[in-house]
């Protein structure tokens, strides 16, 4: 068997071995080793990389930004800040035709300001919004399908831990990527309202909307908002004025948002310590799939498959757009049963090197940007996509009356309000790079 | 033993906690020492408040900074490790769970976790290796001039921690495995 036949067989032997329950990290790990071993003829060369690589790839500085944003988002949810933002929203949209749902929208997105995950933007705006939501007549498939679809702003709106992944694999500007990920988010938001909108008018059910309220009032709400404000600004103007490297933006924000869950009380030793231990397990959990991962790629590129494979779909004279839809397709369909994270460490290396030699008219950067927020968003649908959409399960699991099936096929228009959004930022490439462009 | 062990890996969880809240800290510190020399610097203090301009001027970032993050988050990783491994946090995907039968998931189960155990013994002897082996060349830090040994003695240890968390999880399956106790917390794939 050649190096590079070895190479493609070790793609179906991993996706078996991930199939078969082994852990992400682990089976990466594991088949990148076990080739490199095959290839070079002998374990002497591993077990000499294995001497260092471990260190080296835990104590990367670019990768330490991954656990402080993690602490961030546990501080964040902590804070309070999620009840005055959802307050804020309410006393903007309350009076709206689906108004509390929409403000549950706009309350998720600024919650994602502040933090870099869906699933903690969909718990904890959840938490505050649900309560709000029934008392409000709102079905509860209507309220579960918008919290959970309302949580995937947490990963569109910087900062990201996903773009933060990506923009260190692809060596790509984490500042670049976070500007561009601005506009899709936003679209994002107003998407998911137009959705709640026009579902409200074509089934209203019982939903009542709330009064209206005085612009002083509302104006009062929007300072409430000021801490979210400032940590946002501090982290993501910090990194693109330059004040800050991404890793020192993220110690800040930890910092931060620790500082005002402990003015508002929510940080007592006993959440402190909860906080910890999640960002324990889940840093863990990113590290040991970054390392399998690094193993297995530099195991691929050994072996020359990456751009062997991008040589071949080149060859085959397809237009760039058709293998884009059919690289986005197939995001869609491993992102109803794989995590983002996973997803993204596992393909990025197959499929950059084919993107980034395809012509969209574009330079390489920006390609390379557009691109992965096309990819951060197909792979945030996965989500929300029956039936192992992560963030459908957590909110589900917060309301026992709402069947997991009425959650399924209230979640289809926000599923469908996603495509479009994709569809459009495909089409026009420019409405993602139109701040990059614009700034720099 | 099951309480012992669950009390190691929280403890080293909540140690590698310490360490991360250390980082922020000399992170937030050496940001704000950083910016009051940028202060002092500047022509408009330097002209208008000479004194004030001497004053910012001995602030200024901690020196190797970046050394004590990378060495400091590469030790975290290490600490948090048993407590991930523990609660079986790895990303995993379960789309196929429902569909095998029982004993087939509790085997499965059993593999993976003996041969995840091997690969952080494994992990942790050629760290050991390595540490021993930037022992003997003497080799430092660039701005520290920390030995870099250092950083790799304290990682093995946590791996060792480590690996003995991870052998006491396949010995919890196979305890599940002949006793047919409920079964063990299932990983889940972790979105974030």
């Amino acid at each position: 068997m050649t190096d590079l036949q070895l190479g493609i067989a070790s793609l179906p032997i991993l996706l078996l071995l991930i199939f078969l329950r082994m852990p992400i990290g682990l089976a990466m790990l594991v088949v990148g080793l076990g080739g490199t071993a095959w290839v070079s003829g002998g374990s002497l060369v591993v077990l000499a990389k294995l001497k260092s690589e471990t260190y080296s790839t835990f104590s990367s500085y670019s990768l330490s930004i991954v656990p402080l944003f993690l602490l961030m988002g546990q501080f964040a949810t902590l804070g309070g800040m999620s009840t005055s933002l959802f307050k804020a929203a309410e006393s903007w949209l309350g009076h709206r035709k689906g108004g509390v749902a929409m403000a549950a929208v706009g309350a998720c997105a600024g919650f994602g300001s502040i933090c870099g995950s869906s699933l903690a933007t969909a718990a904890t705006m959840g938490q505050v919004a649900m309560p709000e939501l029934k008392r409000y007549g709102y079905s509860g498939g209507l309220s579960t399908a918008t919290l959970a679809a309302g949580g995937t702003l947490g990963i569109l709106i910087p900062p990201s831990v996903v773009l933060v992944i990506y923009a260190i694999l692809t060596e790509q500007n984490i500042a670049k990527l976070f500007l561009a990920a601005f506009i899709p988010g936003f679209l994002a938001a107003l998407g998911y309202m137009i959705t709640i909108s026009i579902y409200m008018r074509l089934s209203p059910g019982n939903a009542q909307v709330r009064p209206r309220v005085a612009y002083r009032q509302r104006l009062a709400a929007l300072v409430e908002v000021w801490p979210v404000l400032l940590v946002f600004f501090l982290v993501v103007g910090g990194i693109y004025l330059g004040w800050f490297t991404p890793t020192e933006a993220a110690a800040i924000g930890a910092a931060g948002t620790g500082i005002i869950a402990l003015i508002n009380g929510g940080l007592t030793r006993q959440s402190f310590t909860d906080s910890i231990l999640a960002t324990a397990s889940n840093s863990a959990m990113i590290f040991i799939i970054i390392l399998g991962a690094g193993f297995f790629n530099a195991f691929l590129a050994l072996t020359q498959v990456p751009q062997e494979i991008s040589q071949f779909v080149t060859a085959q004279g397809f237009s760039p757009w058709v293998i884009l839809l059919i690289i986005l397709a197939l995001y869609l369909i491993f992102g109803c049963v794989m995590d983002s994270l996973s997803m993204i460490l596992l393909t990025i290396p197959i499929f950059f090197p084919i993107i980034s030699v395809l012509d969209f008219g574009l330079t390489a950067e920006e390609t390379a940007i557009w691109f992965g927020i096309l990819v951060l968003i197909v792979v945030e649908v996965g989500l929300i996509t029956p039936p192992v959409g992560m963030n459908l399960f957590v909110i589900n699991a917060m309301d026992r009356s709402t069947r997991i099936i009425d959650t399924y096929k209230s979640v289809l228009p926000f599923v469908a309000s996603d495509i479009v959004r994709t569809g459009l930022l495909v089409a026009f490439p420019g409405i993602t790079l139109f701040l990059l462009r614009w700034v720099y | 033993m099951h309480r012992i062990i669950t009390g190691i890996a929280r403890t080293l969880a909540i140690v590698g906690g310490a360490v991360l809240v250390t980082l922020i800290a000399l992170t937030c510190l050496s940001v704000v020492g950083r910016i009051l020399n940028s202060v002092g610097h500047s022509d408009f203090v330097k002209t208008t408040l000479p004194v004030a301009g001497d004053f910012f001027k001995a602030f200024g970032p901690i020196n190797g900074d970046y050394e004590l993050v990378e060495a400091g988050i590469a030790l975290a990783i290490f600490l948090f490790l048993p407590w991930c491994q523990l609660n079986r946090k790895h990303a995993t995907v379960e789309l196929l769970t429902p569909i095998f039968p029982k004993m087939f998931n509790r085997l499965l189960s059993l593999l993976w976790e003996t041969v995840f155990a091997l690969a952080i013994l494994l992990i942790t002897w050629r760290l050991s290796i390595g540490m021993s082996d930037k022992m003997r060349y003497g080799e430092t830090t660039f701005l520290l001039q920390m030995p870099v040994w250092w950083a790799f003695a304290a990682c093995t240890i946590a791996g060792f921690f480590a690996s003995l968390v991870a052998v006491y999880c396949v010995y919890q399956r196979v305890v599940e495995r002949t006793k047919g106790d409920p079964a063990l917390p299932g990983s889940g794939g972790m979105d974030v």
